[in-house]
């Protein structure tokens, strides 16, 4: 009998038609099992834990599994449909989606940011472009206010959807705060790479223009939409007496004249005053400079707001933190810095942030000698040029969920608005925003889930559901560790301002793409279609669908949803007949 | 056809499909996904016999089949005797590179066709049996066979009297006939199975090929834990995989990982078993043990 490939159904009208002997002369293909099953099987593609985590909305299990099977150039352009800046954050994102990863319960994490970096550097190397502009264009003109990690990710997302965007920077250079992260953390070709590539698309870069001061909002009257990514610029004060001295330099100020190749005194003892990020980099900054440094910070280690891992790297270089300490005055001797008068702190009740508040120790006044005093205890917005329209709480500008301000062509983001102070989560904010414009500007509503942090510019199709670990059928998956990242020994990096991470090679990332589950993604690994015993999973034709159900004949027994690895399948009841 | 992706596959199964949809087995059937595997292996020169069993029935009822290959249907106790008259016709044709594939229950096994069988591998004749077993005669019923275990309840050994007699261990006895090959295999080891088929194609003379294939209307358990309750039951090491050959030497094919699993992750999931005393199920334990010990001995033995 010939392979059927379609349903046959046999009459016999007389005898004489059937054959000799009870033989068969049709397949079971006429019967339609589809119809026993309650339960039915369905390609789902629900989000890993590692997706929804990203502030960027970046699809990681996409471009993990397309770095599993060596396609690094395709991998590298699904990151930055979503985030145009994977070299800068594969280096300085504190990473929460690895914190969210699955592979946590197998051996560690899979080390999400080394494999953005490898792809970024990896198209570095081959001087690979942004994928050109497709969209048609579109007549409307944006503003961007302020060239930081928002304001570029927003022109960006705009351009791509065909916006002609013009960015207003004050400063003479586009990058915002990302152009302070010290050289060691973050080489300046890597992020001239990437912002030069987002002009090249075509966005209009206007530098040296401050709103308020060389723009007025009258001059943004000819574009359809502004977006205000103007971050936080203004450093905190320590508010004690002796501020005013020489010697005390604030840290954003501090880390702007190194990275200008600005020549900076500091003497020999250099007290650093804050627990974030400018205040590790900026200890760091001054070892380098080698100096003696020692960080003043007011609470203890665990509610410290700088990445942990950056705590222990500045630990590595020989800088000293003294815990649970505050300054009371800044000492001074003709004008200028002799030392600090501290007193000792203890931990109270928890704070509207659920730290808990430092209360200074009655009597434990002491003093510590420095030739120079950096504070660094975090910045605020300078808000000073807005319209009255624009509302503001604390010194942040207001927007909804959308990133609209109470202004209805003003949007806002960044640091700004959510002091999330990140920069991927300002790449996010900014992305947010270019999917609120166009919506704005088309006239046409979009539900919220639709704006969500893992929004894409260029969606596939996706449940939203997150995959747990307890989703995956671990049978399938070997306990495996996380490679380690190479780094150069704390003694040779206090001597340079070389790159501190040097990140890995082809050999490990590949390893450690195909370390990834693929939770909820499915990567083709066959087990549904090996395992039906009814042959109702078939080959479908394109990468988006791999496989498709054979529901004529599905009985719905569920095996391949148990048995996939991924949870790339999920069950759902199905209700077939209503009553009338 | 779009090119399949390779990088992430658990297994190697060719993609020829030589069994129909359609076919009237219970959702999650192993005997169903069984057949599937071995005629991917055995390819379309192949002829079945079938004895009555559930497969009489999902075979297809007259005028259809659920096989694109021939099927001869036979009576209950005759596998063995069937499947040598058809390999002796073959033979009298010229047709060497046929296989003729007998495939039985364990009651057309382990009870009423053992006799047919006995002589048909004692005569060393050509072909490969298999005993699909899922431990009872599921098709009129959930009665108990010498193949159902120990404690476990079927329609004939309710739970108030479950069988107090062990599995009988068909493998030994195919073994003491001294047959070129004799093996194991199981649904969720796919590769396995398949290579045991290909294995047992490539040899001339009788080989026994013993399936445990999960039937979840007779072990009470969920149609979607079929998969799952083979791999447990290998990694439990109450059906181990394995193969002897010559009735001498003895190979064991996968090894539990790390060591195993208990037998009550097996035993749990299935009803049939639920009415087990923590007693009973430290008694299987113990007897599981014992015949894993056995296993190694007898591995260790054919090692050169
Ligand atoms: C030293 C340091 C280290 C850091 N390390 C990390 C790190 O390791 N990881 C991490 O994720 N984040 C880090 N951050 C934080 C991160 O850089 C910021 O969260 C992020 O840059 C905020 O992006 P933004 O676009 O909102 O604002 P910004 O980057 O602050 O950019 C705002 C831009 O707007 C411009 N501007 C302001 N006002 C006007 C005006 N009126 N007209 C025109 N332009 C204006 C500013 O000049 C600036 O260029 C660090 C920050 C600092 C200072
Ligand atoms: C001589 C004879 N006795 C009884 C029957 C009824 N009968 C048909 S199938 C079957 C049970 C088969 O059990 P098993 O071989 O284990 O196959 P399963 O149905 O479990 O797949 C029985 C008793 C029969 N067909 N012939
Ligand atoms: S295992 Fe892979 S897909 Fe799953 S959470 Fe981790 S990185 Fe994401
Ligand atoms: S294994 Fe086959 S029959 Fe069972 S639910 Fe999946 S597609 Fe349907
Ligand atoms: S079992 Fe494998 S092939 Fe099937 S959906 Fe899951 S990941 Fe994809
Ligand atoms: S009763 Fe058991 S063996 Fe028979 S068709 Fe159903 S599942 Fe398969
Ligand atoms: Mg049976």
């Amino acid at each position: 009998m010939k392979k059927e490939t379609e349903a046959k159904v046999v009459t016999f009208t007389s005898e004489a038609e059937m054959p000799m002997m009870p033989a068969s002369v049709a397949s079971t293909l006429y019967n339609k099992t589809g119809s026993w099953r309650y339960m039915r099987p369905l390609y789902a593609n629900q989000t890993p834990p590692c997706n929804a985590a990203c502030p960027a909305g970046e699809d990681i299990v996409m471009y993990l599994q397309l770095t599993a099977q060596g396609r690094y150039a395709e991998a590298w352009q699904t990151i930055v449909r979503e985030n145009p800046f994977p070299g800068v954050c594969g280096r300085v994102c504190p990473h929460p989606c690895e914190s969210e990863c699955n592979r946590e319960h197998l051996g560690g994490a899979i080390a999400i940011h080394c494999q953005e970096r490898f792809l970024a550097d990896y198209a570095a190397a081959h001087e690979l472009d942004l994928p050109a502009v497709d969209a048609p264009p579109r007549e409307e003109r944006v503003a961007v206010v302020g060239a930081g990690p928002a304001g570029l990710s927003c022109a960006y997302h705009l351009r791509r959807m065909g916006y002609q965007v013009t960015v207003f920077e004050a400063k003479e250079q586009p990058g915002g705060m990302m152009r302070l992260i010290p050289e060691y953390r973050l080489p300046r070709k890597v992020l001239e790479r990437e912002i030069g590539a987002i002009v090249a698309l075509g966005v209009e870069m206007k530098t040296g223009v401050r709103l308020g001061v060389d723009l007025s909002w009258e001059d943004l009257q000819d574009y359809a939409a502004v977006f205000l990514a103007v971050g936080q610029s203004i450093s905190r004060e320590l508010g004690v007496p002796g501020e005013d001295a020489a010697g005390v330099l604030h840290g954003i100020e501090f880390l702007a004249q190194v990275k200008r190749g600005q020549k900076v005194g500091l003497g020999q003892k250099v007290a650093v005053i804050g627990g974030g990020n400018t205040a590790m980099d900026a200890a760091r900054t001054a070892r380098r400079l080698g100096a003696e440094v020692t960080i003043l910070y007011r609470r203890s280690r665990a509610e410290m707001p700088a990445i942990d891992e950056e705590v222990n790297e500045t630990l590595d270089e020989g800088v000293k933190i003294e815990f649970l300490c505050a300054p009371v005055a800044v000492l001074t001797e003709n004008g200028r810095v002799r030392g600090l008068r501290l007193t000792r702190m203890e931990l109270g009740a928890p704070d509207a942030s659920g730290r808990r508040r430092p209360v200074p120790v009655a009597g434990s006044e002491y003093e510590l000698e420095f030739d120079t005093v950096i504070p660094a205890l975090g910045q605020v917005a300078d808000l000073s040029f807005l319209r009255a329209e624009v509302q503001t709480e604390r010194g942040r500008i207001i927007t909804d969920e959308r990133t609209a301000t109470a202004c209805p062509p003003v949007f806002a983001g960044g640091d700004a608005v959510t002091a999330f102070g990140t920069v991927t989560a300002a790449v996010g904010s900014g992305k947010r925003a270019a999917l609120a414009i166009d919506c704005f500007l088309r006239g046409i509503e979009r539900p919220f889930p639709d704006l969500a942090h893992n929004v894409q510019a260029a969606p596939r199709r996706r449940d939203p559901t997150v995959v747990r670990f307890e989703n995956l059928n671990t049978a399938y998956f070997e306990e495996e560790p996380r490679p380690q990242e190479r780094q150069l020994p704390a003694a040779e990096r206090v001597t340079s301002f070389a790159e501190v991470n040097q990140g890995y090679g082809e050999e490990v990332a590949l390893n450690e793409a195909r370390r990834c589950f693929s939770c909820g993604t499915c990567n083709e690994c066959d087990n549904c279609l090996i395992f039906c015993p009814d042959v109702a999973v078939l080959r479908g034709d394109s990468d988006d669908e791999p496989f498709v159900f054979n529901y004529d004949y599905c009985k719905g027994c569920g095996i391949c949803v148990s048995e996939c690895p991924r949870h790339a399948i999920v069950f759902e009841e199905e209700v077939k007949f209503t009553k009338t | 056809m779009r090119e399949p992706k390779t990088y992430a596959r658990n297994y190697e199964i060719p993609e020829e499909e030589l069994t129909y949809s359609g076919s009237v087995s219970c959702p999650g059937c192993g005997a169903t996904l069984s057949m599937r595997y071995a005629l991917k292996a055995l390819g379309s020169n192949t002829i079945v016999v079938i004895p009555a069993c559930c497969w009489s029935i999902i075979a297809g009822p007259f005028p259809y089949s659920s096989l694109t290959v021939p099927i001869f249907h036979t009576a209950f106790e005759t596998a063995g005797a069937v499947s040598s008259g058809i390999s002796a016709a073959l033979d009298v044709l010229g047709k060497k590179d046929t296989t003729v594939l007998a495939w039985a229950g364990d009651g057309g096994t382990f009870d009423i066709g053992l006799q047919a069988l006995s002589g048909a591998v004692e005569r060393n004749e050509d072909f490969i049996y298999v005993c699909y077993d899922n431990e009872a005669y599921m098709n009129t019923g959930i009665q108990r066979s010498s193949a159902t275990p120990w404690m476990a309840w079927t329609t004939t050994t309710p739970v108030r009297h479950p069988k107090e007699e062990p599995k009988k261990d068909i493998v030994a006895i195919m073994a003491a006939h001294r047959i070129p090959y004799a093996a194991t295999a199981t649904v969720a080891y796919p590769d396995d199975m398949i290579a045991k088929f290909r294995k047992a194609k490539s040899i001339r003379g009788a080989k026994f090929i013993h399936i445990l294939s999960p039937c979840p209307p007779g072990w009470k358990s969920e149609a979607s834990d079929s998969i799952k309750l083979t791999r447990l039951a290998v990694q439990s090491k109450v059906f181990p995989l394995y193969e002897i050959e010559h009735g001498e030497k003895v190979t064991i094919n996968v090894w539990p990982k790390d060591g195993g699993v208990p037998v009550s992750e097996y035993l749990r999931l299935q009803g049939r078993f639920r009415h087990l005393s923590e007693d009973a199920i430290a008694a299987i334990q113990a007897e599981v043990d014992r015949n894993w010990e056995r296993l190694l001995k007898k591995a260790e033995m054919s090692m050169p």
